[in-house]
């Protein structure tokens, strides 16, 4: 008998729909909108509708995910923000589109070079969202951020940014990737005391 | 139940005041907002992609993210009938001749959405011999998304702004119902390098010229005339 295999495909859409109601009834209205919710419609257990409603709700990224870099900004025991950014270069040199431009500023009076840059600007339209520059970067200056809501109307005004737009506070970047900001707190804390260590042997000997 | 719900964006935003008793009957909006709100809701995607993006670009539109939600889902193989043009991925030299077409035989109001580094601005291919550093130099762009590539959501972000872009559109203004033809854009050839007919100008009066004499090869060519050296 022909048309066996086309009731058994209405049968599998007619399944699927119901078990749409089914889910939906079973989760009473905290399906949609809420994280549990998401987390089961992402999850290989979920039956009916697994469609993230965008706008209203997000799927939350996972840790390692990576958009734009972001320059980080220690606050001090004032509320003054200064730069981890030493203006090295390094970013600039192992950027593989070369989109990172460094403005390196000397100090007026003693002509020495200022560690913090004037200004940095990356074109977003070229980045290529690799994170080289952050695995490289000596100080734990620059990071990639989370966020991906980035569309514009003109990209020669908007998309390139500069170090006002790319500065974030460091409780930022602990809020986002928190694994990595503890582990990398611990490594500068254990840095920190072999140097004050290595000072103090040096000057044991001379006493 | 009602007075939880958001407001509609359309009805009675045009500035006069609906008295109580026929709220449930009337309603007041502008000819603009509807007829916003009709082309916002039916934008039509063309069905083509030119690289990685268009991986990205085919999850927004599978059930995951939906396309359908925002009207979008009809993407059409053919330019006659698609309002949207997603540039998603590197535009190589060979590929921005087609593109241009496929720009011209759109019918108006068409916009233009470049996703991703390479559409927008070469992205890592920017120096490529073979790349165009921005679909924006050859065809209109209205919304730039940055990213390599833009996640689903992002792309869905960046069709938000299109539709925030069609909502800013009047009826008496936009450049489709004014009196004129609109011209096209003069299709780019492909020879050697690529070669934009809009600088045809440029490239004659530049070949026309004559050709600079070496300095090494003639010492004194600045301070003589040509035609004095030859008599």
């Amino acid at each position: 008998m022909y048309g066996i295999g086309v009731l058994k495909g209405m049968w599998v859409t007619l399944v699927h729909f119901i078990q749409t109601f089914v889910d939906d009834i079973k989760w009473a209205g905290k399906r949609y909108y809420t994280p549990e919710g998401i987390a089961h419609r992402s999850s290989k257990d979920t039956k009916g509708i697994f469609t993230v409603q965008y706008p209203e709700e997000k799927l939350p990224v996972p840790e390692e995910f990576r958009y734009i870099p972001i320059l980080l900004q220690e606050e001090d025991e004032h509320g003054n923000l200064h730069d981890r950014c030493t203006s090295c270069g390094i970013c600039a040199k192992v950027c593989p589109p070369q989109c990172i431009w460094i403005v390196r500023t000397e100090d007026p009076v003693t002509k020495r070079p200022v560690p913090e840059p004037v200004d940095f600007f990356i074109d977003v339209d070229i980045c290529m969202n690799c994170g080289y520059c952050a695995e490289y970067c000596p100080f734990d200056a620059i990071k990639m951020d989370h966020d991906y809501e980035l569309a514009t109307f003109d990209r020669h005004v908007q998309n390139i940014y500069n170090k006002e737009k790319l500065s974030k506070p460091v409780s930022y970047y602990a809020k986002i990737r928190p694994t990595n900001y503890a582990r990398e707190e611990a490594l500068r804390a254990a840095e920190a005391a072999k140097k004050v260590e290595a000072a103090a042997a040096k000057a044991a000997p001379a006493s | 139940m009602t007075e939880n719900r958001p407001a509609n964006p359309t009805v009675n935003t045009a500035g006069y005041e609906v008295p109580p008793e026929l709220r449930q009957n009337i309603a007041i909006t502008t000819l603009d907002k509807i007829w916003n709100m009709g082309r916002r809701y039916s934008v039509w995607p063309m069905m083509f992609g030119l690289a990685c993006c268009a991986i990205e670009m085919i999850c927004t539109a599978a059930s995951r993210y939906d396309l359908a939600r925002f009207g979008m889902e009809v993407m059409r193989p053919s330019p006659r009938q698609s309002d949207l043009m997603i540039v998603s991925g590197t535009v190589t030299k060979k590929m921005i001749p087609q593109i241009v077409r496929l720009y011209n035989q759109m019918p108006e109001p068409k916009y233009v959405l470049s996703m991703g580094a390479c559409a927008s601005g070469g992205g890592p291919f920017k120096e490529g011999y073979n790349v165009v550093s921005g679909v924006d130099q050859y065809v209109p762009v209205d919304v730039y998304i940055p990213g390599c590539p833009p996640t689903p959501q992002a792309l869905l972000n960046g069709l938000m702004k299109i539709q925030e872009k069609i909502d800013s559109e009047s009826i008496t203004k936009v450049r489709w119902y004014r009196k004129g033809e609109i011209p096209e854009i003069p299709v780019p050839l492909l020879g050697p390098d690529i070669i934009d007919p809009r600088e045809n100008a440029m490239i004659k009066e530049y070949t026309s010229k004559p050709a600079p004499v070496p300095l090494a090869a003639n010492p004194q060519a600045p301070a003589t005339p040509p035609a004095a050296a030859t008599s």
